[in-house]
C-alpha cells in the first residue's frame, strides 16, 4: 500500500501542491472568518476597555441638569463607572468670513476651518473617561489630539499645524495624534487638546459668550451582552431626554443645550462591514474547500485510471477494495492534516493582522480585540475532513470494479470510443483550435470541473461587482436603503431670520427648489421610544424613502420602518398613538400608517409630515430650520461661491454658520465611508482570491495534462507542431471552458445578486436591495476571465517546449 | 587485421559515392551526436560524412547501439547533432531552432515509427488531418488526399473514425504511413516500421513503401531486419558510430528477392554482422 501512495505522491505532485494550498487557503479564511463573525460582540466590549471608551455620554450647559443627572445615575445598578468633566463648546459668531473660523488645520489640499468645536482637556488626571491616545508625534506649540475618524476623513493629518484664532490672536500648535473614543469617533468638532491651550481657552472663555462651560457626563453601563447593552443606552437617552423635558418644565428662564453620544453609532457604522468581511471570508472558505474536492475528485480519478493494472495486481495478492480505497484516503488525510496544520498556524499568526484591517477601517486602535476563535478551529477541521473523506471515498469507487484479471488484460475501459466528437475534417476553426475543442469534450470529467470553478469564481465576483457598483460608484440604491436624504446642500444659519440668507442663495444660478426637514423628535408608542423624522414634502426629497405603501401627504400620515413595524406588529394601514412630550405639555397624536421604509442606518422608527408635530414649533422657529437645497445638475454651488453670493447681495460682511454641509458629505459621515472602505477591501478580496483559485487549479491541470499527454505531445512534435502551437492547443481547452463558466457564472451573479441580498438583508430588516447591476462590470467578468485563463494557461504550458519527440522515440525504442 | 580491414572499407566507401557530387536530398559533413549520461560521455556518431540520394530508397543497417536511430533522427531533424552540418536539400537545419525544425519536419519530413505513435485521444483520420492540415493545403484537398492514401494502404471508410486502441498493428501501421506522407514530404523517414508486426502485415507495409518509392519518393529506412531491407536499392552499414561501407540492390523487383537476400548476406557478414 505504501508503494501505491508512493507511486500516486510522485505522479502528482503538483496536483498535490495546490490541493494543498487550496485546504491551507480554506482553513486559513474560515478560522479568520469566523473569529472576525464569533468575536464580533468582543469587538465591541474588547475596544470600550482598551480605549477606555465610554458606553454613552451626555454634554450640557446646565449645571442643574447635571446634578440631577448625576443623581440620577449615580443611584443605578447597572452603572460601572460615571464620570463628570468640563469642557468647552465654542460656537463661533462674531468674526470675518476670511478667517471666521477659529480652529485651522493645515491640511494636504488646503486648510480645514473650524467655528464650532468641543474643547476637552486630555491632561485633566481627574478624567476618568480620558481616551487611549495614539500615533503621537513631537511638535511645535500647543497639542491638539483628533479621531481616527477625522484623519481618515479629511486631509489632516498627523503632524499637521494647527492654528487657534481668537480676536487677533494667532495661537500655533500641531496634531499631536489620535484620541480614540467610541462615543466621539464620528464627532469631527470634538477635540482635546493640552493643558496650555486648555487653560488659554478657560481664559478667553471667562469674557466671551461664545465660549460656553459645559459639563460632560460619561457612563460606562454593566451589561451581559452587546445587544442588551444597546437595549441600555437607548433606555437612558430616552430617561434622559424625558428628565431634561422634566427639568425644563420646571425651569421655563433657563434654556437647556445638550448633546447625547453613545457608542451604537459607532458599532451601526462597523457592525455592518466587520460582518460581510467576516462572511466574505467564511463563503470563501467554504467554496475553495468546494473547488478543493473537485480537484481531488478529479486527481484520485486520474490516479484510479493510471493505476488499473497496479489495483488489479495489489487485488490479487489479496488487497480488499476497502484497504485501496483507504490508501487514497490515507494520502490525502495526510496532505490534508500537514496543510490543515499550516493554515491553523498561518490563521493564527494573520490574525491580528486581518484585524488590523478591519479596526483600521472602523477608525479606532482596536487591535487586539478579536481574537483566535478555538470554535472556529473545529469547524475548519471538521469542514475539511469531511469534505477530503466524501469525496476521496466517492472518487475511488471505480476500485471496485476493477479484478485481478480484468486489469492485468488491460481491458478496463479507460476512455469512452463511442464517439469521434468535433471530427477534424467538419471543423471550421484554426486545426489548435479544434484540437483544443476536442480536448475540452473529450476530457468532459476536467471540463466540467473547470466551467464549475470558473462559474462559481465568476458569480461571486459579479456578485461583488453589483455590490461594489452600488456601495462605490452610483450610491443612489444605497442611499435610498439608508432613508437619508442627500440634497445639494444642507445649510442652517444662526440668525433670528434666517429668510434673506435662504433667499438669496434661491437667487443664485441653477437653484430648483429648497426644502425643510427636522430629525430626532420623537415620543412613545406602545410605552417603546420612538425616533420620527419630519419632512415639509415628501415628494421633494430625492432619497424614495418608500418601500412599500406611498408617502404620506395629510398631517396624521406617517411611514413607519419596516423591521421596526414587524418586531412591534405594525401594519400599513393601522393607527398608532404617538406620544410626545414637549417642554410644556404631553400630546397624544393619532396616526396612519401608509407605508413603510427601511434603514440601513437606525434612521429612526417612523416619518412623518412637519405638521405632525407643529405644536412644537411657531412659524418663526421653523424658519429658522435648517433646509436643503436642490439645484440643476452642473450647476451646484461651492461652499465659496454661496458665502460670497450672500454677502454680496445682503452686503454683509460675515456669516454665522449652524450647519453647512453637502448632503453626501452628510451621507457619507452616517455611514458611507465605512461602507466604501468595506466595498474597496471586498472587493480586493473576492479579486485575489479569484485570480489565486483561478491560476492554482490551472496550474494544476496543466502541469498534469503535460504529464499525462507527455507522449502526444511528443508525436504532435514530431510530425510538425511547434511548441507554441501546443501551448495553443492548451490555452484554447482552458479558455473554452473558462468563456462558458465565466459567462454562465457572471450572467447568474448579476440577476441573482439583488434577489439573493434582499433575502439575506430581510432577516435583518432590510428587504429590499435595488441594486443598479452594473453591465459593464459584467460583461468585464466575461473578458477579465478568460483573458486571466489565456495567461495563466500559456505560462503553465511553457514546459511543453522541454518535450523532445526524439527523447521519446528514443525511449520507446 | 580487422582495424586494417575496416580503414580499407572506409576508403571504399569514400570511394563509392563522393558527397561532393550526388545528386543528394540530404547530406552530412562531420556529423557527430554524443549523449552525456551520470557525467559519461556516449559518442554515438562520429564525424559522419553521408549522403542521400534524391529518389532513393536507403537503409541504414548496424547492430544494436550502433547509432542507426540517433542517426535518422538526427537527418530527419527530430534531433540535433552535437557537432557537424546537415544539409537537407539546400536547406542547412542544424542551424535551426526547435520551432523552426518542426516547421520544417511538417513540410519537408514523413515518418513511420515501430510504435506508430498515434495520438489516442482521436480518430484515425484525425490523427492524419492533424499532419495533413499543418500543410497549409485547402482542407477539402488534405481529406480527398487522406481519403486516397487510406484506400491506397487498404484502410476502408469504416475505419477513418475508429481510434487507435480499436485497430491492430498492421492497421495502425498503415494509418501511420498515410499520417508520413499526407503532406508529401521530400523524404520519408521509417525507423524500424515492421518491428512490431507480423510477416504479412510486414510485407504489406513494404509493399506500400516500394511502391512510394516507385512514385519517386525518397526514403530512408533504419531496419535489422534483411527482408525489410532488401526493398531497398541502397544499405549502409553503420557501426561506432560511422558508415562503415554500402552497397547498392538496385531497385527492388519481387522476382529478385533471392538473389538480393544474398548479396546483402554476404555484404553484412563482410561487415561482421
Amino acid at each position: 500500500m505504501l508503494s501505491i501512495i508512493k507511486s500516486h505522491f510522485h505522479k502528482g505532485k503538483t496536483g498535490f501542491i495546490v490541493t494543498g494550498l487550496f485546504v491551507i487557503l480554506s482553513v486559513l479564511m474560515m478560522i479568520v472568518g469566523l473569529s472576525i463573525c464569533l468575536g464580533i460582540g468582543n469587538l465591541y466590549e474588547k475596544t470600550r476597555t482598551l480605549t477606555n471608551s465610554a458606553d454613552f455620554a451626555m454634554l450640557v450647559d446646565s449645571k442643574g441638569v447635571g446634578e440631577l443627572l448625576k443623581n440620577n445615575l449615580t443611584s443605578r445598578e447597572d452603572i460601572e463607572e460615571f464620570g463628570e468633566k468640563g469642557c468647552y463648546w465654542f460656537n463661533s459668531s462674531s468674526e470675518h468670513y476670511d478667517d471666521f473660523m477659529q480652529f485651522i488645520f493645515n491640511g494636504g489640499r488646503g486648510n480645514i476651518n473650524h467655528t464650532n468645536f468641543v474643547v476637552n482637556n486630555i491632561d485633566n488626571e481627574n478624567d476618568k473617561f480620558k481616551p487611549q491616545i495614539r500615533d503621537i508625534v513631537a511638535g511645535e506649540g500647543f497639542k491638539v489630539y483628533v479621531t481616527g475618524d477625522y484623519i481618515a476623513t479629511t486631509d489632516v493629518e498627523i503632524g499637521s499645524i494647527a492654528y487657534f484664532y481668537y480676536g487677533d490672536e494667532k495661537y500655533r500648535g500641531y496634531i499631536a495624534g489620535i484620541y480614540d473614543s467610541m462615543c466621539d469617533i464620528y464627532n469631527s468638532n470634538v477635540f482635546y487638546v493640552d493643558n496650555s491651550l486648555y487653560n488659554l481657552i478657560a481664559e478667553f472663555a471667562k469674557n466671551d459668550s461664545d465660549f460656553k462651560y459645559d459639563y460632560r457626563y460619561d457612563v460606562r453601563l454593566k451589561y451581559e451582552s452587546e445587544s442588551e447593552c444597546e437595549q441600555k443606552i437607548l433606555s437612558y437617552i430616552n430617561e434622559i431626554k424625558a428628565l431634561v423635558t422634566s427639568y425644563e418644565m420646571l425651569n421655563p428662564n433657563e434654556e437647556v443645550s445638550y448633546s447625547l453620544f453613545s457608542k451604537v453609532t459607532f458599532i451601526d457604522a462597523t457592525k455592518s462591514f466587520i460582518m460581510i468581511l467576516g462572511t466574505a471570508l467564511i463563503a470563501f472558505s467554504v467554496l475553495i474547500a468546494l473547488i478543493a474536492a473537485l480537484a481531488i475528485a478529479f486527481l484520485v480519478r486520474s490516479s484510479v485510471m493510471d493505476e488499473v493494472r497496479n489495483l488489479g495486481v495489489w487485488k490479487s495478492l489479496g488487497y480488499t477494495t476497502m484497504m485501496l480505497r483507504l490508501s487514497y484516503l490515507a494520502i490525502y488525510g495526510v496532505i490534508a492534516g500537514i496543510c490543515m496544520l499550516v493554515g491553523i498556524i498561518l490563521g493564527t499568526s494573520l490574525m491580528p493582522t486581518f484585524v488590523n484591517v478591519v479596526t483600521a477601517m472602523a477608525r479606532l486602535d482596536c487591535t487586539k480585540a478579536i481574537g483566535f476563535n478555538v470554535g472556529s478551529l473545529f469547524v475548519a477541521i471538521a469542514l475539511i475532513a469531511l469534505v477530503i473523506a466524501a469525496v476521496v471515498m466517492l472518487a475511488t469507487n471505480k476500485i471496485k470494479k476493477i479484478t485481478p484479471l480484468s486489469a492485468m488484460r488491460n481491458n478496463f475501459e479507460t476512455h469512452s470510443f463511442k464517439k469521434n466528437l468535433v471530427p477534424l475534417e467538419k471543423s471550421k476553426v484554426p486545426v489548435n483550435g479544434t484540437i483544443g475543442i476536442k480536448s475540452v469534450v473529450g476530457e468532459s470529467g476536467r471540463s466540467v470541473m473547470v466551467v464549475v470553478v470558473v462559474l462559481i469564481m465568476s458569480f461571486l465576483c459579479a456578485f461583488t461587482s453589483v455590490a461594489f457598483y452600488n456601495l462605490k460608484v452610483d450610491q443612489t440604491a444605497i442611499i435610498n436603503m439608508s432613508a437619508i436624504e442627500v440634497p445639494d446642500w444642507y445649510i442652517n444659519y444662526d440668525y433670528e431670520d434666517n429668510e434673506p440668507l435662504f433667499n438669496a442663495i434661491r437667487q443664485m444660478d441653477g437653484y430648483q427648489y429648497d426644502t425643510m426637514s427636522v430629525a430626532g423628535t420623537g415620543g412613545y408608542c406602545n410605552e417603546k421610544y420612538v425616533m420620527g423624522y419630519y419632512y415639509e414634502d415628501f415628494d421633494k426629497l430625492r432619497t424614495k424613502m418608500v418601500y412599500e405603501g406611498r408617502n404620506p401627504k395629510y398631517q396624521n400620515e406617517i411611514l413607519w420602518r419596516v423591521d421596526s413595524a414587524k418586531e412591534m406588529g405594525l401594519d400599513i394601514g393601522d393607527s398608532v398613538t404617538i406620544t410626545f412630550y414637549n417642554e410644556k405639555e404631553v400630546i397624544e397624536k393619532q396616526c396612519v400608517i401608509v407605508g413603510y421604509y427601511q434603514s440601513i442606518v437606525n434612521q429612526g422608527s417612523f416619518m412623518g409630515l412637519f405638521d405632525l408635530i407643529s405644536f412644537y414649533f411657531d412659524e418663526e422657529y421653523l424658519s429658522k430650520w435648517s433646509r436643503y437645497f436642490y439645484f440643476e445638475e452642473g450647476k451646484v454651488p461651492t461652499a465659496v461661491e454661496i458665502n460670497r453670493h450672500i454677502m454680496t447681495t445682503l452686503n454683509i460682511d460675515d456669516i454665522k454658520h449652524k450647519g453647512f454641509m453637502q448632503g453626501i458629505d452628510m451621507v457619507k459621515s452616517r455611514f458611507l465611508n465605512t461602507i466604501e472602505t468595506a466595498a474597496d477591501a471586498v472587493m480586493a478580496l473576492f479579486i485575489s482570491v479569484t485570480a489565486i483559485v483561478i491560476t492554482l487549479l490551472l496550474v494544476m491541470l496543466i502541469r498534469l495534462k503535460i504529464l499525462r499527454e507527455r507522449r502526444n505531445y511528443a508525436i504532435c512534435k514530431a510530425i510538425g507542431y511547434t511548441t507554441p502551437n501546443i501551448m495553443t492547443q492548451i490555452a484554447v481547452a482552458m479558455v473554452i471552458l473558462s468563456v462558458i463558466g465565466s459567462v454562465v457564472g457572471a450572467i447568474i451573479g448579476g440577476l441573482v445578486t439583488t434577489p439573493m441580498l434582499s433575502l439575506v438583508g430581510g432577516i435583518i430588516g432590510i428587504g429590499k436591495f435595488a441594486f443598479i447591476i452594473p453591465w459593464g462590470y459584467i460583461v468585464g467578468i466575461f473578458f477579465g476571465i478568460p483573458l486571466l485563463t489565456y495567461l495563466v494557461s500559456m505560462l503553465c504550458a511553457v514546459p511543453v517546449r522541454k518535450i523532445a519527440p526524439a527523447t521519446l522515440l528514443r525511449e520507446r525504442g | 587485421m580487422e582495424e586494417q580491414m575496416t580503414e580499407n572499407l572506409i576508403q571504399s566507401n569514400n570511394m563509392v559515392l563522393d558527397t561532393n557530387t550526388c545528386d543528394y536530398v540530404i547530406k552530412t559533413d562531420g556529423l557527430c551526436k554524443t549523449f552525456s549520461t551520470g557525467g559519461v560521455q556516449q559518442h554515438v556518431l562520429n564525424n559522419l560524412d553521408l549522403c542521400i540520394v534524391k529518389g532513393d530508397f536507403t537503409v541504414i543497417m548496424g547492430n544494436s547501439g550502433s547509432g542507426k536511430s540517433t542517426l535518422l533522427y538526427a537527418l530527419s531533424g527530430m534531433d540535433k547533432p552535437s557537432l557537424g552540418v546537415i544539409d537537407f536539400d539546400g536547406e542547412e537545419i542544424t542551424k535551426y531552432s526547435n520551432d523552426k525544425l518542426a516547421k520544417f519536419r511538417r513540410a519537408n519530413c514523413g515518418f513511420i515509427f515501430q510504435e506508430v505513435f498515434l495520438n489516442d485521444n482521436m480518430s484515425v483520420m484525425d490523427n492524419v488531418l492533424a499532419a495533413g492540415y499543418l500543410s497549409g493545403l485547402p482542407r477539402k484537398q488534405v481529406y480527398q488526399t487522406a481519403c486516397n492514401y487510406f484506400d491506397k494502404v487498404g484502410i476502408p471508410q469504416e475505419m477513418y473514425k475508429k481510434f487507435p486502441s480499436q485497430m491492430s498493428g498492421g492497421e495502425l501501421q498503415r494509418v501511420g504511413l498515410v499520417r508520413a506522407i499526407i503532406n508529401d514530404p521530400k523524404v520519408v523517414f521509417a525507423d524500424e516500421p515492421t518491428g512490431a508486426l507480423n510477416s504479412a502485415n510486414s510485407i504489406a507495409v513494404l509493399d506500400i513503401m516500394n511502391d512510394l518509392h516507385k512514385e519517386g519518393k525518397s526514403i530512408v529506412m533504419v531496419t535489422h531486419d534483411m527482408r525489410s531491407a532488401i526493398r531497398g536499392n541502397r544499405v549502409l552499414y553503420l557501426k561506432d558510430g560511422v558508415i562503415l561501407n554500402e552497397i547498392s540492390l538496385g531497385d527492388y523487383d519481387k522476382e529478385q528477392e533471392k538473389q538480393r537476400l544474398d548479396k546483402l548476406k554476404s555484404f553484412l557478414e563482410e561487415m561482421g554482422w
